[in-house]
């Protein structure tokens, strides 16, 4: 199959945009860079609409708008451009083209000087991420995404706070050299299997890998440890991005510092890429593997849920205290996963595009609220409800999202997932692991009430100079949208849990659906 | 009686050493320049040798785009040269050790 | 032909619409919103009572209705669980509707009263969070499953937060509000396992079994069976090699700790009487019929599973019976109107777990109904208080109010009496029905559960004593007396939007008991039991009383002993009455002293409610954060320090190796050099010349 259209439509007008918008003189890029973004937008809900693959795009699925066309070729190997979509890439992709355009709109405020380079960088970053998503060529996806890095380390460097600098280095290299580990891990597959691949293409590793018996010994490395060797590597560089404790440390700084458009981009989607290529290359390629080391892998999952919530439960930096539940958040997602469950799965995938619609929304309603008072420590600001009260409002709303509020997209992931985790039959003692990471709730319950009744509510007093005033239009719209749809997705999860179920299923179905 | 092509390499190895001398010992950025020259023109030397000694007009060939790249790399060396005379009066290339200054 | 069940949802949506017109549109209505919250209100209670008749089998045949509408999670996989929500109408549903919209409508009319005329500021954002309570306790009533019901059940505690943190620009309210969800979310933090669990075990959290082509079966009635025939024949999975019986005791109390949590029982009660710093009208809503009863509804919902645990029953009672008596005492030191109304209400619902405990299911629902009835009009009536002082709610500064506001006074005192249990409101009959089945069941009952029955029983008798003396301690120092401030007397009078609930509620709290009068029947031998009749009849015979009759017999193997229910009437009244007398003796008099002061020490551990806040506070900042501030300093210096570490190494080694980058041309080249001829002499000596 040659060009199919859709997603090269989608890289091309972020790319062209980024570079019109690099071009554009600064006082009408805000406004040039959310009008191009709107482009994406409406061709992935025009993509959404029409989705029908069914399947897992690695074990043999079906595949929406798949593109082909070869590219290089290197000895044995074939590369080609292989791009495709299956029901845990479109939601996400979805979430890109969303989220980016709500963050643009969320820098109109906070963004006031290089904005043609600002707005350039943040839709060649959403070129990247959607590379990353859409990508089914491992070289073209390794190119999307250390792509990431680049607009994001220019975007933290530039416009962060007082540390950037230090923030944008820690991020750059500690991601950098998580790559540089998973890619070795995933070189060794490739040596391992030798002759019986012909190409990069992830679709026929994954199966080469899935049927067992390909894997050959490589510089003396038995099949059996090449196998751990190589998920061991792959998880540890793809954890750094998730975040999982230890790995994590980078991001609470780079959250800090990160202007809050770029917060939302990072908690929003970034993270998703290592949870996504969890799913894609450990749990799928090597599923055996990781059946029989579900207990160390569940023991991540459940310290970085009680860690992060404990750690965020610390901290007087409303961004920070965001940072670390998102850490605390996604240990759910490596808790979902590991189950080896249809909800287990499905649930996980449900929590990464859960999670970036409500971290999003949690990090923007910060910024909104910094925007007027520019502190965002807890102890220097209290009682602004009155001064703003629909973004308060929102925030509240928000926070209740965070908390998992029944028909609020978190608690459908979050109940997914812990339904799926609960009668796992791979997790030892899965309930007991399961009720454990649930206390996350209770915890997450306590910081955020916390921090909203010292913000908040009492008194109005502030410790900076400046008056706080209603927030304007621009920042609480794209508040609201994402708002909107965290009710819809937690009141309808079948929006999209359904496409999730059809590619997840065949993972634990042998490769095919189970109907 | 054609010249033996030892010879040639001979004198090849020779103008090479000098180069190599007047870059080490040399501080002065022309002297530089000039020893660089002797090492290109070392190697046209060894080129046109091989060339002669196979029968194959190839190194010749090569040869005379060394040349042409030579003359360019002076042209572009000797405005560097000039731009270090502006900015400390001097051109040893010893005090200019930083990227900026 | 659309019959009254299609409507059971629009029951919830009307006020959820009302929710969402005084949240957005409220600004421009003249009452700020509650105009929409009434009509919807009152709009559920219409419907409410045309299920009601239908369930009665008046309007219509069918006389329960449940039905999955909507699939909130399919699971497509064999081994995944599908997850809906639908809607369960039977007897007990039926009643608790008409319970919930009636107080919820009585409670928005009191509210213009209070709020309106009072001039607060924010009405919008008071109707909407009163809307939004009354469609999520609906909702929670209806449900036809267990996630349904915790779902509603946390919208629940959402509206909670906001109403109880109405008035967020003092310290008091948002302090309160945090601490009501976050006490109650650490107790919904089990129930959430326990639905988990359920859904797990059994594969539905359906109550009640759906009858159609294919009959969903419902998880008490394959508990039922798996402790008949085995977990494998029923198809239920149990976990941690725990028989059938033992598993779902764990379940039953993990789904218990949502309810103590919510229903305010020992030990999570703590939240509950800080909540009094919400608006009266709230604190009438969530003591009578929606927070709080969320819980005792939740057990009497799935009552056919808790009878098949004797141990869980036997905790629910004990919890219950120490929780009547440990509220009741501190409800007699306390200064404050709400403070004694909080603290009864605690003590209240401790009976109503005494009777759930005891097998008493309908005893159970009869306080239950009883109670919302008269709680209601106690705090209303509080509120009315309250208006007329100025927002003043020492008792010790009121006195003598009886002359000033007559109809306040009278209904006071008809819920009074229903709260103390003195024959014939109320509270009298379904307090002294709730006794009578913990002494019935606890005589009957051989080995420990007869004797922890006992026990409740006991502590639930003694508390009677407590509750007449306070109740009327209050009352006295209220109403009786004289003035004891200016402000007592001249108070400020009330509007009909005041009076008119305090009447309706009074004239309930007088007569709703009439409807259960067991003791009249034992001895007349009239039918007159008429909520026993409401709750053994219906369609689906496994949650109807009688069914859990037998499952009480049978499976718990909980007997009753026989005995008439005059005898214990008798003390239970005789006490009711002693406490009454206590406080006519020490309060009704014209200058009323502290008497609780000569209780010395007691009085202090008393004011400080036997230090269980300071225990839960320091559970939660002595030991959470200072754990987190732990965590953070690991995070900071190890975890991160590590990371840190590794790049100061490289950069200490980068500056070393950076000084052979002098910026020294001709060093470079000597090292080029020098590399060349080392590696020409490496290529000479590898390649065998020398």
């Amino acid at each position: 199959m040659p060009i199919a259209g859709p997603i090269e439509a989608l890289l091309a007008v972020t790319v062209v945009g980024a570079v019109t918008v690099f071009l554009t003189p600064d006082e009408y890029a805000a406004k040039l860079a959310t009008g191009i973004s709107l482009v994406p937008v409406a061709v992935s809900l025009w993509m959404y609409s029409v989705f029908e693959a069914g399947g897992n795009a690695l074990t043999g699925g079906d595949l929406a708008f798949e593109s082909t066309l070869a590219w290089i070729s290197l000895g044995q190997y074939e590369l080609a451009y292989h791009v495709g979509l299956d029901g845990v890439s479109l939601p996400l992709l979805l979430l890109t083209t969303v989220l980016t355009t709500l963050a643009l709109v969320s820098s109109w405020t906070p963004i006031g000087e290089r904005e043609s380079q600002f707005y350039g960088l943040m839709l060649l970053m959403e070129a990247s991420l959607i590379g990353v998503f859409a990508a089914l060529d491992f070289l073209l996806w390794l190119v999307f995404w250390e792509f990431v890095l680049i607009p994001m380390y220019f975007l933290i460097g530039v416009w962060g706070g007082p540390r950037r600098k230090y923030a944008a280095i820690k991020f750059f290299v500690y991601t950098n050299v998580a790559t540089l580990v998973m890619f070795i891990g995933f070189a060794a597959l490739i040596f391992g299997l030798g002759d019986s691949i012909s190409s990069f293409d992830l679709p026929e590793i994954a199966q080469a890998l899935r049927t067992g018996g390909n894997l050959e010994t490589f510089v003396g490395i038995e099949p059996p440890v090449l196998r751990l060797a190589a998920f061991t590597l792959m998880f540890a560089g793809f954890a750094v991005k998730v975040p999982v404790f230890p790995l994590h440390t980078w991001l609470p700084d780079a959250h800090v510092e990160a202007p809050t458009p770029v917060s939302v981009m990072l908690a929003g989607v970034l993270l998703k890429m290592g949870t996504y290529a969890l799913l894609r290359f450990n749990f799928t390629m090597l599923g055996e593997t990781a059946k029989a080391n579900a207990g160390i892998i569940v023991a991540f999952g459940v310290l970085s849920v009680i860690y992060g919530a404990l750690l965020a439960l610390a901290q007087r930096d409303l961004k920070r205290i965001v940072a670390y539940s998102s850490i605390s958040s996604m240990g759910y997602v490596i808790l979902g996963l590991v189950a080896f469950t249809p909800h287990g799965f499905g649930g996980a995938t449900f929590q990464m595009l859960s999670h970036g619609l409500i971290s999003g929304l949690m990090f923007m309603a910060v910024g909104v609220i910094y925007n007027e008072t520019h502190t965002r420590m807890v102890g220097d600001i209290s009682g602004i409800a009155d001064r703003m009260p629909w973004a308060v409002g929102v925030f509240v709303a928000a926070a209740f999202g965070y908390m998992g509020l029944p028909f609020m997209s978190g608690f459908a992931a979050e109940y997914i997932v812990f339904q799926g985790a609960f009668a796992s039959q791979v997790i030892p003692a899965a309930p007991l692991v399961t009720a454990v990471t649930m206390f996350g709730i209770v915890v997450v319950a306590g910081y955020l009430l916390w921090a909203m009744q010292r913000t908040l509510f009492g008194e109005y007093s502030l410790e900076t100079d400046y008056d706080v005033t209603r927030a304007p239009v621009q920042d609480v719209v794209p508040l609201v949208v994402l708002l909107v749809l965290v009710i819809a997705l937690g009141s309808a999860p079948g929006l999209v849990y359904g496409m999730i179920q059809d590619a997840v299923n065949p993972l634990l179905y042998g490769g095919v659906l189970p109907w | 009686m054609a010249i033996v092509t030892q010879y040639y390499l001979v004198l090849s190895a020779a103008v090479f050493c000098i180069g190599v001398y007047g870059i080490l010992t040399r501080s002065n950025a022309l002297m530089f320049l000039m020893s660089v020259e002797l090492l290109l023109n070392a190697a046209n030397i060894n080129l046109v040798a091989f060339s002669f000694y196979y029968g194959n007009l190839t190194g010749q060939v090569f040869t005379l785009f060394t040349m042409a790249l030579a003359a360019a790399e002076v042209a572009v060396g000797i405005g560097i040269i000039l731009v270090l005379y502006r900015n400390f009066e001097d051109i040893d290339v010893t005090k200019a050790a930083t990227m900026r200054w | 032909m659309a019959g009254a069940y299609d409507f059971v949802p629009a029951i919830a949506a009307l006020p959820l619409l009302a929710f969402v017109v005084s949240l957005f549109f409220g600004q421009y209505l003249p009452r700020r919103g509650a105009e929409a919250g009434i009509v919807a209100t009152a709009g559920s209670l219409v419907l409410s009572m045309w299920t009601a008749l239908t369930v009665a089998g008046v309007t219509g045949s069918a006389t329960t209705y449940n039905e999955n509408l909507y699939t909130w999670v399919a699971g497509l996989a064999d081994s995944a669980v599908t997850l809906r929500l639908g809607v369960l109408v039977d007897p007990l549903t039926a009643l608790m509707l008409l319970i919930v919209s009636l107080i919820s409508l009585l409670v928005h009319v009191f509210s213009l009263g209070y709020m309106n005329d009072e001039g607060e500021t924010g009405l919008p954002r008071y109707y909407a969070g009163l809307g939004l309570f009354t469609a999520s306790m609906l909702g929670f009533v209806f449900a036809n499953n267990l996630l349904m019901a915790f779902m509603f059940f946390e919208l629940v505690g959402l509206c909670s937060y906001l109403l109880i943190g109405f008035w967020f620009r003092d310290a008091g309210p948002p302090s309160a509000a945090k601490k009501a969800f976050l006490v109650t979310r650490f107790g919904d933090y089990f129930f959430l396992i326990g639905v988990v669990g359920v859904f797990a075990t059994f594969g539905t959290g359906l109550f009640a079994p759906i009858e159609g082509a294919e009959t969903l079966h419902s998880f008490p009635e394959l508990a039922e069976e798996a402790i008949a025939s085995g977990a494998s024949e029923a198809g239920v999975q149990t976990f941690f090699g725990l028989g059938p019986e033992a598993w779902f005791t764990v379940l039953g109390l993990l789904v218990l700790g949502g309810v103590v949590g919510k229903s305010a029982q020992f030990p999570l009660h703590t939240w509950l009487p800080d909540a009094m710093e919400g608006p009266t009208p709230v604190s009438a809503l969530i003591h009578a019929a929606t927070m709080v009863a969320a819980g005792v509804y939740l057990v009497a919902r799935m009552y056919g599973f808790y009878l098949l645990s004797p141990t869980a029953l036997a905790i629910i009672a004990l919890v219950g019976g120490f929780t009547a008596l440990f509220a009741a005492t501190m409800g007699v030191v306390k200064q404050e109107l709400k403070q004694v109304l909080a603290y009864s209400t605690i003590s209240q619902y401790g009976y109503m777990m005494l009777a759930l405990g005891a097998g008493g299911y309908t005893a159970a629902v009869f306080h239950l109904t009883t109670h919302a009835v008269f709680k209601a009009l106690l705090f209303l009536g509080a509120g009315s208080v309250i208006i007329a002082m100025h927002h003043e709610e020492n008792m010790w500064t009121m006195g003598g109010l009886r002359e000033r506001m007559p109809v306040t006074y009278y209904t006071f005192l008809s819920g009074s009496l229903a709260l103390a249990g003195i024959v014939p409101f109320a509270g009298f009959w379904s307090k002294d029905e709730v006794l009578y089945e913990a002494l019935i069941h606890g005589l009957g009952s051989e080995g420990s559960i007869g004797t922890l029955l006992l026990a409740g029983y006991a502590m639930g008798l003694l508390a009677v004593f407590f509750t007449a003396f306070y109740t009327f301690r209050m009352v006295f120092l209220t109403f009786h007396g004289k003035p004891r401030t200016d402000t007592a007397r001249d108070p400020e009078p009330v509007r009909w939007n005041v009076k008119l609930p305090l009447a309706v509620l009074g004239i309930g709290a007088a007569t709703v008991g009439f409807i259960n009068m067991v003791p009249v029947k034992k001895v007349t031998g009239a039918e007159i039991d008429y909520l026993h009749k409401w709750l053994a009849h219906g369609g689906i015979e496994l949650t109807t009383s009688e069914h859990y009759g037998e499952l009480l017999h049978d499976v718990a193997h909980i007997e009753q002993a026989e005995l008439g229910p005059l005898a214990p009437g008798a003390v239970s009244l005789l006490l009711a009455l002693a406490g009454v007398g206590a406080a006519w003796t020490l309060y009704n008099v014209p200058e009323p002293e502290e008497h609780t002061d000569r209780l010395g020490g007691v009085k202090t551990l008393l004011m400080h409610n036997y230090y269980q806040d300071e225990y839960q506070v320091w559970l939660a900042q002595g030991v959470t954060v200072q754990l987190a501030r732990a965590a953070d300093k690991f995070d900071q210096g190890v975890v991160d320090g590590v990371v840190n570490g590794i790049s100061s190494v490289s950069l200490f080694v980068g500056s070393r190796f950076r000084r052979i980058q002098s910026g020294v041309v001709v060093n470079y080249a000597t090292l080029m050099t020098l590399s060349l001829v080392l590696l020409l002499l490496a290529f000479v000596v590898a390649g065998g010349v020398l």
